[in-house]
């Protein structure tokens, strides 16, 4: 909301700095974004006087002209408008000023003749839409006169954030209230001065005015205006609206603008030749009849309507969609003399409810939707209808058409001063709070001490409760006043079990990844359908955005994998070509037994892309392969006590994963069954191809919560040391290359040999003799570990187990020792 | 009978030579047989010492002293010998040592700035006794806007432009709900924080659709606005630097009453809003920068948290303060980020900084 300085010195004598107003304002709760200069851009331009006009010799419509601009050297300037005469005042740019449109004036030569700066256009100085010819100014304006000046044109203003409460600052007055309250200045209303006119007509006999449900619309008036002559308005008035960013139109179309700026009260102005009959009714749409399903808006757009939808109707046919826009079949045109000047209050809900279906925000609803001062609007009728008679040369009906089947009931609230002050901490004296509230313009009654009564007045909309009246005593005293004290934080006994939270386990899960070498990337929850697609993910139980920014945020992602493999190609891009990334987010499924229609789940994300280690020498080199991100699984899993000698994790491969290949499923033989904690694999190259990785790309994807849920039920159980010496045994085991080698793990496990503490892999390597029919295998040396635990074994015992597993093994599967 | 002076002239004459042939020794091996030659058992000194048996009692005992004197000053110049020795193999051996070799360095690890300022915030928060609550992304029209205040088609809606999933679902646009989420199932008193990721359909140089945000509530009998100014107080000061200033501007937010947005003294320009003659870029020249949205918990979220959950939310029983910061922010400027989009980029060279 812009507000001009000037303008709102005529409701309040401020004579401080705009500067002083902005700061005050500020704290107030109004916040003032910006100190604006509306005509910066022509603020150079100066008064001339052109005291010769001579034809050019070689053109037949440019003439030169020699122009005082109040400087000792006359100025030759060569100028193409036809309207250029001697004895003119006109607006000069001269050497060296930027146009508003951002050409600069230089010294020119046009045809031959030496140029020396521009007469200008409305148009060009960005003043009106005129390009007929040059601005003349008032024969009484200096030469050299900046022409800003000269015109009186208002080049303070500020441009105010006013938040969704406070209505009844959307305009002059309101602010000029605010600045009166701050400065302790008295507020003028401008001075009445409508002359009716008997011989016109009588307004109320002229035209009724039917309302068919006082909610939607408890009042609607209407001055009736004759003989109006459309045109531009005043000066005054243009240049006004042109300082807060307000295009002028014409003089009855101005003045609206200029009253709902200036009131804050949104007016139409019909054109009263165009309605039929003598009444305006004020009724729903009727989206099921042939007249009233739709309108025609006066930006040409038809509207269809629902029957939510409130509209002006004359007596055959709807005239304008009610607070948001006027119709095309009645709005004023050049040809207009006849107006019906409408003031009225719509109920703000449904105002809002049209402008934002149909994307019409304007003005007029936006001050509608928020709550315009009933009791207020009389005034803003009677100085809007003086105006259009002044700027237009109307005449105007005696009286009002108006219907008000909701006149304004007064507002009483219950004021505590205790509670008051108890609940912004201040002490706040009775007289303060009496002078604060009655400035607001609420009558006190403080009959009871303990408890006053309020009356809010109807332009506070905002006021509806007694702790509406506490935040204006604290609004006003100075919400920065208010000391500092730090609260004793009491905790209820539920609370201490709260310990264990949610966040605390993302923490801790992420300090692991920083821990295990890998960098947090954190992506947006939604991608595209699109990168699901690409990744052949499900297209059931997708939650798409009904209102998406863009095509490429419309889905929320059901895992975790599409932000990390976009991060890959953006960094790929940069030439980061060593990526360890990890990220802990939400993945949304929908899941119709949820109360939101979505099931949340967190998960853990590691993607490891490139070179095995950043830094080159002294680490071998090699690419990140599935022993690396297998490695990072193993090692989170060790953290959180999830897999141990007698619980092992299980590495289980997976066919036909969507987008992974080899897909390895991470489970957790448990109580409660096999649980899935995650899956590692590898991006299938074709799909990794779509992310411009030439490498391949493995990821690990892990149920976070499940992991929360686990890990919070182990605890470190101690087992007492070993005492006697183990004793180990290796054996090497030639096996297929297809067998896995867990197969020959839980072979060995199966034999059951005694005393058998642990069992590990310890190397993986081709036979040695490269004959044909070693083709196809693989040997893999297991450390058999055996121990007793209250003696020393003697070799003997040991032989006799660890002959059980050479023997075993070949029995039991297709190897040999 | 031997000769009590020759023995002794011969001792002597032993350690001069030791200690004229030590130099001579050039490896510990070399020393190893020169100590052989001196104090072995068949060596010179226990040839010398053979004498002795047959000094007679009156020179024995000088005999005596003299040759162990002799013993310790031979072991003495072949020890320090071998020190010597010892020294110069060992720097031999470290010749080809490069102690500017690169280490064998393990991945650095990162934490993404924003959760970098997310831990900070809440520790400082939990410092001061808050307790963190988490909830869903995805939210009921009612949690995210009805119960805290904002009824359909109010105009307040219009200050958070929301991602609708269907007409009543929608991905919250704050981490307001989770003070709904909070009361509904737990009795006051609660001190609760709520971090976590909000989304608004909104993007453009300043804004991005996603950014994530820290609430915080207090409820308890007598809560007042001046707590809510000595909370905030010790937790900006804890998280910027101790002369950190704090500016209650009043403002609205539908789910509280007062309402204020808090402006907390420059720390790049330390309040004065220029640096030198330079304005500065940080608070355009104003001295204060805006970091977050607070207030007193508006009565109706009461009543209607009240009406929904366990109960106890009267408002004539009890009052709260509620606040609300945008974590993104606080990491721009700690961290002195300019670019918001920086942040879901994820590029490493962006990342490795926070290392
Ligand atoms: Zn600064």
């Amino acid at each position: 909301m812009h507000i001009s300085l000037q303008w709102l010195r005529e409701f309040v004598p401020y004579q401080g700095t705009v500067q002083d107003l902005a700061d005050r304002l500020t704290m107030q709760g109004l916040e003032v974004e910006a100190i604006l200069d509306p005509f910066e851009s022509i603020a150079k331009i100066v008064v001339g006087h052109v005291l010769e006009r001579v034809p050019h010799a070689e053109s037949d419509h440019l003439s030169v002209c020699t122009v005082d601009v109040g400087q000792p050297d006359m100025l030759q300037i060569v100028c193409g408008a036809p309207n250029v005469a001697a004895g003119q005042k006109v607006p000069v740019a001269t050497i060296g000023t930027t146009m508003p449109g951002g050409l600069e004036i230089k010294r020119a030569k046009l045809r031959g003749v030496e140029s020396r700066g521009m007469i200008c256009s409305e148009r060009e100085l960005g003043l009106s839409e005129d390009h007929a010819g040059i601005m003349v100014l008032p024969e009484s304006f200096r030469p050299g006169q900046l022409l800003t000046e000269a015109l009186g044109l208002e080049r303070e203003v500020i441009e105010v954030s006013i938040t969704p409460n406070r209505a009844d600052c959307l305009s002059v007055l309101g602010i000029a209230r605010e600045a009166a309250l701050g400065f302790g200045l008295p507020l003028t209303m401008p001075t009445l001065n409508l002359r009716e006119d008997a011989s016109a007509g009588d307004a109320a006999k002229a035209l009724r005015i039917d309302i068919a449900d006082a909610e939607l619309c408890p009042v609607y008036r209407a001055r009736v205006l004759t003989g109006a002559k459309i045109g531009p308005s005043p000066d005054w008035m243009r240049y006004r609206l042109l300082a807060i960013g307000q295009r002028p139109i014409s003089n009855i179309v101005d003045v609206t603008n200029y009253i709902l700026m200036e009131l804050g009260q949104p007016l139409h102005a019909f054109d009263r030749a165009l309605l039929k009959g003598d009444v305006i009714r004020v009724a729903p749409a009727t989206p099921d009849k042939e007249v009233g399903r739709s309108i025609t808006t006066l930006d040409g757009q038809e509207r269809k309507l629902l029957g939510s939808d409130l509209l002006i109707w004359d007596a055959e046919r709807p005239v304008a969609l009610a607070g948001v826009m006027g119709g095309a079949n009645s709005s004023i045109s050049e040809t207009s003399t006849e107006v019906v000047l409408e003031c009225a209050i719509f109920r703000p809900g449904t105002i809002r409810k049209t402008a934002r279906r149909l994307a019409l925000p304007s003005e007029a609803s936006y001050r509608f939707e928020r709550g315009v001062d009933q009791v207020g609007s009389l005034f803003a009728l009677e100085r809007a209808a003086q105006l259009m008679a002044e700027v237009s040369g109307a005449r105007v009906y005696t009286g009002i058409a108006a219907s008000e089947p909701k006149p304004w009931a007064t507002r009483e609230h219950g004021f505590r001063i205790d509670r008051c002050n108890a609940l912004l901490g201040l002490e706040l004296t009775p007289e303060f709070c009496r002078t604060t509230l009655t400035g607001l313009g609420c009558p006190v009654n403080d009959a009871d001490p303990a408890n006053w009564r309020v009356t809010s007045p109807s332009h506070r909309l905002d006021l509806e409760r007694e702790v509406d009246l506490f935040e204006e005593c604290g609004r006003v005293h100075g919400l920065d006043r208010i000391p500092a004290v730090l609260p004793k934080i009491s905790k209820s006994l539920d609370s201490v079990q709260m310990r264990d939270t949610e966040f605390g386990f993302i923490q801790n899960l992420k300090a692991w990844a920083v821990g295990a070498g890998l960098r947090e990337a954190v992506n947006y929850s939604f991608v595209g359908t699109e990168d699901l697609d690409r990744l052949n993910l499900p297209v059931e139980g997708r939650i798409k955005i009904a209102n998406p920014l863009s095509e490429d945020q419309n889905v929320l992602r059901t895992e975790i994998a599409p932000g990390l493999l976009n991060n890959v190609r953006h960094n790929l891009a940069q030439g980061n070509a060593c990526l360890r990334l990890f990220e802990v987010a939400k993945a949304f499924v929908a899941d119709e037994t949820s109360d939101t229609t979505a099931r949340e789940n967190s998960r853990l994300g590691l993607l490891v892309h490139g070179a095995r280690h950043a830094q080159e020498w002294p680490w071998e080199q090699g690419e990140a392969d599935y022993q690396d991100v297998k490695g990072l699984i193993e090692n989170l899993l060790v953290h959180y006590r999830l897999t141990s000698a007698a619980n092992p994790a299980q590495y289980v491969l997976e066919a036909a994963h969507p987008y992974l290949e080899p897909c390895v499923r991470v489970e957790l033989p448990g109580k409660g069954g096999v649980k899935l904690l995650g899956r590692i694999g590898r991006v299938q190259p074709k799909i990794a191809d779509g992310y411009h990785a030439r490498k391949d790309i493995w990821l690990a994807d892990m149920d976070a919560d499940l992991l929360r849920e686990l890990s919070r039920a182990t605890t470190p159980a101690f087992r007492k040391l070993p005492v006697f010496p183990p004793s180990r045994r290796d054996v090497t085991v030639i096996c297929p290359a297809t067998m896995h080698a867990q197969a020959v793990e839980n072979a060995i496990r199966e034999i059951k040999p005694k005393l058998l503490e642990s069992l590990a892999l310890v190397a993986v390597y081709a036979p040695e003799d490269k004959a044909d029919d070693s083709k196809g295998e693989r040997n893999l040396t297991f450390r058999l570990t055996y121990r007793h635990a209250e003696r020393t074994l003697v070799d003997k015992e040991v032989d006799k187990e660890h002959t059980k597993v050479l023997t075993g093994l070949p029995q039991k599967l297709p190897v040999r020792i | 009978m031997s000769d009590i002076k020759s023995f002794l002239e011969g001792l002597d004459g032993l350690t001069l030579e030791c200690e004229a042939r030590r130099g001579q020794a050039c490896s510990l091996k070399d020393l190893e047989s020169l100590r052989v030659e001196f104090l072995g058992r068949k060596g010179k000194l226990a040839e010398a010492m053979s004498a002795l048996v047959q000094m007679g009692p009156a020179d024995k005992p000088a005999a005596g002293k003299k040759a162990n004197e002799v013993k310790n000053a031979l072991s003495a110049l072949l020890e320090s010998r071998q020190a010597e020795l010892e020294a110069a193999e060992a720097q031999d051996a470290l010749a080809g040592f490069d102690p500017t070799l690169p280490g064998r360095r393990p991945a650095p690890g990162s934490l993404h700035p924003v959760t970098l300022a997310m831990q900070e915030i809440c520790e400082v928060l939990t410092g001061l006794g808050f307790e963190v609550v988490s909830g869903p992304e995805v939210e009921n029209d009612w949690f995210n806007f009805e119960a805290l205040n904002m009824p359909p088609d109010h105009p307040a809606r219009d200050m958070q432009d929301t991602l609708y999933v269907s007409e009543n679902i929608l991905l919250r646009t704050h981490t307001s709900p989770l003070q709904v989420r909070t009361m509904m199932s737990r009795k006051p008193p609660v001190a609760v924080i709520a971090p976590g990721k909000v989304y608004r359909r909104d993007s453009d140089i300043t804004h991005t659709p996603m950014f994530h945000q820290i609430e915080g509530l207090l409820v308890d009998k007598n809560v007042s606005m001046a707590d809510l100014r000595g909370t905030l107080t010790a937790f900006v000061r804890q998280l910027f630097s101790a002369d950190t200033k704090v500016r209650f501007r009043p403002s609205f937010f539908p789910f509280t009453e007062p309402s204020a947005e808090v402006d907390i003294s420059c720390m790049l320009c330390g309040g004065e809003g220029h640096i030198g003659t330079e304005p500065c870029r940080v608070c355009k020249r104003t001295g204060w920068v805006e970091i977050l949205g607070c207030g007193m918990v508006d009565p109706n979220v009461f009543r209607a948290v009240n009406a929904a959950g366990v109960g106890g939310y009267d408002p004539e029983a009890v009052s709260g303060f509620a606040f609300g910061l945008g974590v993104e922010r606080v990491a721009m400027l700690k961290y002195g980020i300019g670019d918001l989009r920086m942040f879901f980029e994820n590029d490493v060279r962006f990342l490795e900084q926070f290392s």
